[in-house]
């Protein structure tokens, strides 16, 4: 089997890592060799994995070493299933450039060797938006293939996904990176899963999963475990296998369509959002 | 005394480098993109990148030197720099109509995150690259390696982008010459002929800036190596790749995307890297040595045993680029010579030990010293701590030469203040030879200079 | 003439994609002299079209490597990758020439902080502040300047704050410029980034009272090749008292001190005018353009200063030195006319030079057809007339524009408004003005701003000028057509041609340069004669 590159986004706090960690848990767990890259400057898009946060992020061993004679070993560590994680990590908040962290460690990463190894999936855990060049890094140069985009039901993570669905727009005709769907992490709005659907197809593309709101991932979260690992029995954990299982036979994968600001609110307004409108804004249905 | 505030008081410096013994990428990608035929660099920053190297290969060369700018402003700084290169690209092919342009990054655009895959491919999606023009591109961050780190990302680019694995297989060898002068390519390509090995080389400048003055100015001059000169490399029966910190990227990209076997050497300068490069192309491409070139070696031979009194233990301060240095530091030590302080700024994997072996065990008192904070200051602090007989290196080194009052040799990049080095090698038993004059000159005029009276000699 | 520029500018533009074309229609002039005295409109100051070719270079270098480079004994750290300071090390030729052998002389050190991958992605604070301590220990200096290049703005690294943290800590002058290349359209931000700086860290810091009676400071000379020195001697030979210049040859403390003149000498306007203003609001101290390229310019700014200081023992004294060096010049100068009559000149250079140098041109019998500058204003163009009318556009908004109010205690008018009005009417001398470039040149002159490579080969083809003048990267380029180019940034590593004896030089080297035998030889004698491309008749 080719490997596959998987590049996770998302709004900031919709749960990329959450739902990330417990899919990827999923198909280790079916017997897939994995590695995880986080690019995230917070480093813990492998703390569930790990059971806790990586030691020593790629960037740790540029600052204390100068990238000179780093061990890949002391970044790259086996988790859950033996997924090999690593985080890029990054500045403190309000210095240097985590963008460039980002376009930094992966080239360190390369060059050290984490890419030789065998592997069937490299799943990029990317911050929030693609706020600048640096945290598009995982789908330039065809490093991730395939995006997935986790949103919700609620307004800001849609207008979050479609504006990365123009990300994935420019990067497609360059390094062929292709959406993969959207995995909807449900926040139990109203008719989300519809909605979700609904959206999806207007972007060309398809809802992957939607994965229903269970408090047994923080319970799990509380563990430093997925709820694969912490309660492999449980109801959620097949939510995520069901996830894991629709990637790993995915084959539609598309240049998206991103909405018009109008349509994109519009879709809201059918969906009957309708309620969360400002007072005194004028609503045309 | 020009340096009147350097002193032989080392204190450790963890954070400043005084007059640095390198300078930054692009300029080493634009040098590069300039041994392609047809070819127009441009640099993705700032306009002040592309003038100051612009003005650097200029007054190194006194020649002109074409390339253009994406000429960044507060705007592309912060919304990124796509619009800039793709108007740059339109103005280029309607202004300038070279084959290729060659763009290499900033540390601007570098940091900015621009994707030049994505950019360049945005260009050839809307129809602003012509039908059998081509834009590839060098990523060159100022902030790492050197402007032979540059050199080497520009010099693997081309393998990279346009190295064909279908190309037809050939005898031919394919030479990847690493930074040197165009006078230096000239030569080797010259000593190929002579032995009668078919050779493509690439980077190559001769004939781009060592150009005769006809009274028309020709904006790509007949020189450098064309596409489809390195398209057929893929095709080439054997490479060799001279220097490693500036060839050993090309030399493995063509290796592995091409599967042709690369042999990676130092620079040939000095009579022993010249023997190892003969003998390898000899060996690879199965033909004999003319008598010719052995003659040009015995000759070689012959001088350095004649004139010998002059050279033996003479104490050398040497700064540059690390394969020159090595194989510098090779020649030295074959004339009985010290190099003691060998100084560069280019961070180099192994430096300390290739010149060790470069030495073999001969200066077990030589300092040694590559990256950061190796500079030119602490070479002079060494050089004041207890002085040498010759200077070596670019022509900052005449600050130096003149305070302490030391011979002096230009040798590297940049040379602003004399001629000959483009049209004059260092490679190949020549380029010994005229080395070996230079030094040998060095220490005669000074000889000359400083006898008393009564030992002035008439025949030395 | 045969070439019509109006045509051959029609020419030119046909190439350019439309939008370009307008916007280069614009900047390519055919200067004419309007009835009511205006000359017509030039675009100039505005962004260089991508992948055109430009002359220009970065703010940075208009920053760092031309206005406070020069000074010898401010410790110049440029806070970066190591190119930005390796490029402006030693390479604008402007000589210094300490007090004495053990004076503090910096001009020949290029320090930088040497950033590394990790300094941009974790921020570069931390090693600029150490490097500011090493360079403090290792120097000793009385001040340090910091500039930023580009990567320093986008990750944010505060170079003021570090500034501002390290004067206190080691108790010397120390401040920061924010001179990222990518802030202006090209040098000329650079220029009033480093004024602005001189102005609120340097300028007044310094009480030490002269007691010469004729006081001046010469702004925008920066002593390339020398040209700071000529003036020197003459100034001094005149007894003018030369409190400090801007900043060839000059130290931390006559900046300092430059508070202390009473008339300011501006010599290239465009680097250096807004220091001239700053001081005048602050101070009290006004100022006159000065031009001292060309013995004609020179002998006429002489008598401006003495007109000024309106005293009869300086005037004759100026006279004096006026009539010992212009024999001299004219000695030389009418060898050189008789060689140089009628031949053509080409300038492309500067913010200032372009125009000064027309001037020397003239008095060999040259007649500058086309010229334009490499980072000009308006005013540079069309006079300080048009300064009102001017918009402040996107780019410039950057710069900081700093808010003089006079001096409470230290303002003092040197002359009054009527003075100055009474000095206005009497001769032909203004103050607070330039009168610019097209003023001066002929009618139906091309006046091209930011010109590109192309615009150059196209002009160069049409006028097969007898000489042109640029700098380095257009030099040999030219040359190669078999049309000498004088550098004048670099005076090709000679010099000096300020003043008379500049001049003197100055004409030598035209006409070693115009007449050299070499150029004949272009075509071996096995080879027809090459055609000439239209060879313009000149008369």
């Amino acid at each position: 089997m080719a490997r596959r590159s998987i590049a996770i986004y998302g709004k900031g706090g919709i749960g990329k890592s959450t739902t990330t960690q417990n899919t990827v848990a999923a198909l280790a767990e079916a017997g897939k060799k994995i590695m995880v890259v986080g690019c995230d400057p917070k480093a813990d898009s492998t703390r569930l994995l790990l059971g806790g946060l990586a030691q020593k992020t790629v960037l740790d061993t540029l600052r204390d070493e100068g990238g000179d004679e780093v061990d890949l070993n002391e970044i790259l560590r086996p988790g859950y299933g033996n997924v090999q994680c690593t985080e890029s990590g990054g500045p403190e908040p309000g210095v240097g450039c985590a963008g460039r962290g980002i376009i930094t460690s992966i080239n360190l990463l390369e060059q050290l060797g984490a890419y030789d190894q065998e592997l069937d999936y490299v799943f990029y855990d990317v911050l929030g938006d693609v706020v600048c060049g640096g945290f598009a890094m995982p789908i330039r140069e065809g490093k991730a293939k395939e995006i997935y985009i986790v949103c919700s039901g609620e307004m800001m993570a849609m207008y979050a996904a479609n504006n990365i669905s123009k990300g994935v727009v420019k990067f497609a005709q360059a390094g062929g990176v292709r959406l993969g769907g959207i995995i909807c992490n449900s926040r139990k709005v109203d008719n989300e899963q519809e909605m979700i659907e609904e959206f999806a197809k207007r972007l060309g593309t398809q809802m992957i999963h939607f994965v229903p709101r269970n408090n047994d991932v923080q319970r799990a979260e509380i563990n430093r475990k997925t709820v694969i690992e912490w309660n492999p029995a449980c109801e959620q954990a097949d939510e995520y296998r069901a996830l894991a299982r629709a990637i790993d036979n995915n084959q539609k994968f598309v240049v998206p369509t991103p909405l018009p600001m109008d349509d994109l609110e519009k879709l809201l307004i059918d969906f009957g959002l309708v309620d969360g409108v400002a007072p005194g804004t004028e609503v045309v249905a | 005394m020009l340096l009147r505030h350097t002193t032989d008081e080392v204190l450790e410096r963890t954070s400043l480098t005084i007059n640095p013994a390198k300078t930054c990428q692009p300029v080493g990608a634009m040098y590069a993109a300039l041994g392609l035929h047809n070819c127009l660099p441009h640099s993705h920053g700032s306009q002040g990148c592309c003038s100051y190297h612009r003005s650097a290969l200029t007054k190194h060369y006194k020649e002109p030197v074409m390339a253009a700018t994406s000429s960044f402003t507060e705007g592309a700084s912060v919304f990124g720099g796509q619009a800039n290169l793709l108007q740059a690209i339109t103005t280029i092919f309607t202004l300038y109509n070279p084959d290729v342009i060659a763009v290499h990054t900033t540390c601007l655009s570098e940091t900015i995150g621009d994707d030049l895959v994505q950019i360049i491919a945005k260009a050839v999606a809307e129809g602003k690259v012509p039908e059998g023009k081509h834009v590839i591109h060098a990523s060159t961050p100022s902030y790492q390696g050197s402007h032979v780190t540059g050199f080497s990302n520009m010099a693997k680019a081309l393998v990279t982008y346009f190295a064909d694995p279908e190309a037809a297989k050939s005898k031919q060898i394919t030479l990847m010459p690493g930074w040197v002068e165009p006078s230096d390519m000239r030569e080797l390509k010259n000593l190929a002929a002579r032995l009668g090995v078919e050779v493509t080389l690439y980077p190559d400048t001769s004939d781009v800036l060592d150009t005769p003055h006809t009274g028309k100015h020709e904006f790509y001059p007949k020189g450098g190596a064309t596409v489809e000169q390195i398209k057929a490399s893929g095709g080439s029966l054997a490479a060799i790749g001279m220097g490693p910190s500036a060839s050993q990227a090309a030399l493995e990209a063509l290796q592995s995307k091409c599967g042709v076997p690369g042999t990676l050497l130092e620079l040939p300068i000095g009579l022993q890297a010249t023997d190892r490069f003969i003998d390898t192309l000899r060996t690879l491409a199965g033909v004999e040595v003319p008598q010719s070139i052995t003659d040009e070696r015995g000759r070689l031979l012959d001088v350095i045993s004649d004139m010998h009194q002059y050279l033996h233990g003479k104490r050398v301060a040497i700064f540059g680029d690390p394969d020159q240095l090595v194989s510098l530091v090779e020649f030295l030590n074959l004339l009985d010579m010290k190099p003691v302080y060998i100084v560069t700024g280019t961070p180099t994997p192994q430096f300390e030990t290739r010149i060790q072996t470069a030495l073999g065990g001969n200066v077990p008192e030589a300092k040694i010293k590559a990256g950061l904070q190796a500079d030119m200051y602490l070479l002079h602090q060494w050089i004041k701590q207890e002085s040498v007989d010759l200077l070596i290196g670019n022509t900052y080194g005449k600050y130096i030469a003149r305070d302490e009052d030391i011979p002096f040799i230009r040798h590297g990049f940049p040379i602003l203040d004399r001629v000959g080095h483009s049209y004059f090698p260092s490679v190949g038993y020549a380029g010994a030879m005229r080395l070996l004059e230079k030094i040998l000159g060095a220490f005669m005029d000074r000889q000359d200079r400083d006898a008393p009276e009564e030992r002035f000699e008439l025949t030395m | 003439m045969s070439v019509d520029p109006r045509v051959l500018k029609e020419e030119i533009l046909q190439i350019y994609p439309k939008k370009l074309r307008q916007k280069r229609s614009d900047s390519i002039v055919i200067n004419e002299h309007r009835e009511d005295g205006t000359v017509p409109e030039i675009k100039a100051n505005v962004r260089s079209n991508p992948g055109i070719i430009t002359q220009r270079g970065c703010t940075y270098a208009g920053c760092k490597g031309v206005v406070i480079g020069p000074s010898r004994d401010i410790l110049s750290l440029v806070h970066g990758p190591i190119g930005c300071s390796f490029y402006a090390w030693l390479t604008r030729r402007n000589q210094t020439r300490p007090e004495s052998p053990e004076a503090q002389n910096f001009i020949n050190y290029c320090l930088s902080t040497d950033m590394q991958e990790e300094n941009i992605v974790f921020g570069g604070e931390k090693k600029l502040k150490e490097a500011v301590r090493e360079a403090f220990h290792l120097f000793h200096p009385k001040a340090i300047a910091i500039f930023s290049t580009c990567p320093v703005g986008l990750i944010g690294d505060d170079v003021h704050a570090v500034a501002r943290e390290m004067k206190a800590e080691l108790g010397i002058n120390i401040f920061g410029f924010s001179c990222e290349g990518y802030r202006g359209v090209s040098q000329s931000a650079g220029h009033h980034i480093a004024n602005n700086g001189l102005f609120k860290h340097i300028i007044g810091n310094d009480e030490t009272p002269h007691p010469e009676k004729f006081k001046v400071n010469l702004l925008g000379e920066y002593n390339i090749g020398g040209d700071g020195f000529v003036l020197e001697d003459i100034l001094s030979r005149c007894g003018i008292k030369q409190i400090s210049t801007f900043s060839g040859n000059s130290t931390y403390d006559t900046m300092a001190n430059s508070h202390t003149a009473d008339l300011n000498l501006v010599m290239c306007h465009r680097s250096i005018n807004y220091v001239a203003e700053m001081m005048e609001k602050r101070f009290g101290i006004p100022w006159m353009k000065v031009n001292f390229i060309g013995a004609t310019a020179t002998a006429k700014s002489l008598r401006r200063i003495g007109e000024y200081f309106e005293d009869d023992g300086l005037k004759a004294r100026i006279e004096e030195v006026i009539a010992e060096e212009m024999a001299k010049v004219e000695a030389v100068q009418a060898v050189v006319k008789s060689r140089c009559q009628g031949k053509t000149a080409m300038l492309f250079v500067g913010g200032s030079r372009a125009h000064h140098y027309q001037q020397l041109f003239t008095e060999i019998g040259m007649k500058t057809v086309v010229a334009g500058y490499e980072f000009g204003h308006r005013d540079d163009y069309e006079g300080r007339k048009v300064l009102p009318g001017l918009k402040v556009d996107a780019d410039s908004k950057n710069i900081e524009e700093i808010d003089v109010v006079p001096d409470p205690e230290r303002y003092r008018p040197r002359r009054t408004p009527e003075q100055i009005a009474k000095l206005e009417a009497k001769t032909e001398m203004e103050f607070r003005d330039y009168v610019g470039m097209m003023p001066e040149m002929d009618s139906d002159a091309m006046v091209i701003d930011d010109i590109s490579h192309y615009e150059t080969e196209r002009i160069l083809e049409a006028y097969r000028p007898d000489i042109f003048c640029a700098g380095i990267k257009e030099k040999f380029g030219v040359q190669k057509m078999g049309i000498p180019c004088k550098q004048l940034h670099s005076y090709d590593y000679g010099g000096p041609y300020a003043g008379f004896a500049g001049a003197i030089n100055f004409f030598n080297d035209i006409d070693r340069l115009v007449n050299m035998k070499i150029w004949r030889y272009a075509t071996p004698p096995w080879q027809p004669p090459t055609q000439q491309p239209e060879q313009v008749a000149a008369d």
